[in-house]
């Protein structure tokens, strides 16, 4: 009796220091985007109000420094995501099911997959570099089409892994039991396995999305100073005005955390594994 | 009339050829049709400019082939180097660490606490670096959120607060970042230990920390082992976290230094170079990671 009181004790300080440490950092940022004057060292700001909110929203006109609107910011950084989940999907959706489904010799898959790991254990930053020098030569650099094409490569890596994953998950009898009763290969993927493999297929739509919405290295180097995504802005407001770049955190923050309540319902935890770098 | 019916059937069947190949050209060459696309973009867009910093860090400011990238590198920045390789395996140590005992935790408790953290614990998988180099700095800044609730129960001078935006505040980011997709990692892999073996070394006495270290890590080690390795690789190329919390001060980990190098001098070469030394401290742990991942099969 008495080892089990202690060890609930034990259990609730644990919990207590793990619920602080967990939150008071995304806290923090809360209080800072509502904090309208904020004298050290008092622990809570003397002053709460949502204009700094209001100014970034664009709502009421600001004259602070380092203020920003950041609806132009959020739309780009939407629009970039869209066209690049589209993009990518259409490429790696056939790439996915090949790699899964299909006949590929040993050794070229061998080669095809070291290809598609790489990305992934490697850094990515000198890449981006060289992808920048790339692009000078051709114009590409600062443009909304360069930032797309470093999101299409970014996303494509996890986007293939997910989708092949998904695809192999589906036993192969069923598409042999839509063949055996008429339907051609192109049927029986649009009738059987594409439908049976929607959820993996969404939630590897959405990952891609937020890798586009959240993509900060190869924008820096590739995107800027032309192309402001969302990141970028947050970046900018960050050394100047600590209200703002709250604002924009939480902003980018949102789909992150949509997209956790979205993800425990349809994808399980051997696919987070490929996430979260 | 059944029999007419079946006939008919089978006929129909044949004629749309239930394994009857198609030209044997096309479905030998559609698994390549399918993948030559992703296979291009990877091709051009990554592996194309992942060679080239390689070629790149051997080719000096005046185009000739020398290691003078190399000596610049080794003169100016083999403290930032080895800062970078610090900070990177402290945060790794201290969340793999973290990660193994919540995950213990998890799996052997039972409850709404341990529920209510097996849920909780996630969150920061799923919030991107740059949010969270805001949110550390915030949060971690001498008159931060931290360094004024800790002076609140007198842990801190405040007028002499936690510096925080050097190492330590980096090693912070890290593990609050990476420690909890550890946890998924990991506690995936201790549920697939079956409770039989828990139970049966309880039986013959066996305690807490024994069952750890001699039955869920040894039995869960190829899965931490790549836990380990996705954190370590992710950590050293990690550029926005450092750059917004440390930014120009030194020691800073390299990928702020390529920056730099990039943007204030457009000398692409040391920054390749400095890009390479990048690669070399992943190299070990990548080719594991290449190697086991295509062991398992990728997407088994």
């Amino acid at each position: 009796m008495q080892k089990s009181v202690f060890r609930k004790t034990i259990e609730i300080i644990i919990f207590t220091v793990f619920i602080f440490f967990l939150f008071a950092p995304l806290l923090s940022l809360g209080i800072w985007s509502v904090a309208l004057r904020w004298y050290w060292p008092h622990t809570l700001p003397q002053e709460i109000g949502f204009d700094y909110w209001l100014q970034a929203l664009g709502i009421t006109k600001s004259l602070t420094l380092g203020a920003v609107n950041v609806i132009p910011a959020f739309l780009l950084s939407l629009g970039i995501a869209i066209i690049v989940v589209i993009i990518t999907m259409a490429i790696a959706i056939p790439a996915g099911y090949s790699l899964a489904k299909l006949k590929i010799p040993a050794l070229l898959k061998g080669i095809i997959l070291i290809l598609f790991l790489l990305p992934r254990a490697f850094p990515q930053q000198p890449v981006f570099l060289n992808l920048m020098l790339m692009f000078n030569k051709i114009g590409l650099t600062g443009t909304v089409l360069g930032v797309i094409f470093v999101h299409i490569v970014v996303g494509l890596v996890f986007a293939v892994w997910i989708t092949a994953s998904t695809f192999s998950s589906i036993p192969p009898e069923f598409e042999e039991a839509a063949r055996s009763v008429g339907a051609t290969r192109l049927k029986a993927f649009f009738k059987v396995t594409l439908p049976i493999s929607t959820p993996g297929l969404i939630a590897s739509a959405v990952f891609v999305f937020l890798t586009s919405m959240d993509e900060f290295t190869g924008t820096f180097f590739v995107g800027l100073p032309f192309v402001t995504t969302l990141p970028m802005t947050l970046y900018s407001a960050s050394g100047s005005n600590i209200q703002f770049a709250s604002v924009i955190a939480i902003l980018l923050l949102i789909p992150s955390i949509l997209f956790m309540i979205l993800i425990q319902k349809f994808l399980k935890a051997e696919h987070l594994g490929g996430m979260g770098g | 009339m059944g029999n007419n019916l079946k006939n008919e059937l089978d006929v129909e069947k044949s004629e749309i050829g239930v394994g009857v190949e198609r030209p044997r050209s096309y479905t030998n060459i559609l698994p390549y049709m399918l993948v030559f696309p992703a296979v291009m973009v990877i091709l051009l867009l990554y592996l194309y400019p992942f060679l080239a910093s390689f070629w790149k860090s051997f080719i000096s400011k005046e185009g000739a082939l020398s290691v003078a990238n190399y000596e610049k590198t080794l003169r100016l920045y083999r403290y930032d180097i080895l800062f970078t390789l610090g900070v990177t395996a402290l945060s790794t140590f201290i969340a793999t660490v973290l990660s193994i005992i919540v995950a213990v935790y998890l799996r052997l408790s039972k409850g709404w606490l341990s529920n209510s953290i097996g849920i909780l614990y996630r969150l920061p998988i799923f919030l991107p670096f740059v949010v969270i180099a805001q949110m550390m700095r915030s949060f971690l800044a001498p008159h931060g959120t931290m360094n004024l609730f800790l002076a609140k129960f007198n842990l801190v001078n405040i007028e002499n607060p936690l510096q925080l935006f050097n190492w330590a505040g980096l090693t912070f980011g890290f593990v609050w970042k990476q420690a909890p997709f550890m946890i998924l990692i990991i506690l995936g892999g201790f549920q697939m230990i079956d409770n039989s073996y828990i139970e049966a070394a309880r039986s013959v006495g066996a305690k807490l920390p024994q069952i750890i270290t001699k039955i869920l890590i040894p039995m869960n080690k190829p899965t931490i082992l790549i836990a380990v390795t996705l954190v370590f690789c992710s950590l050293v190329g990690c550029f926005s976290f450092p750059y917004m919390l440390i930014g120009g001060k030194s020691p800073v980990t390299i990928t702020v230094d390529i920056a730099h190098r990039v943007n204030y001098f457009g000398d692409y070469g040391v920054a390749n170079a400095l890009g390479v030394f990048s690669y070399i401290m992943v190299s070990l742990l990548a080719l594991y990671y290449v190697r086991s991942m295509m062991k398992k099969g990728l997407y088994d």
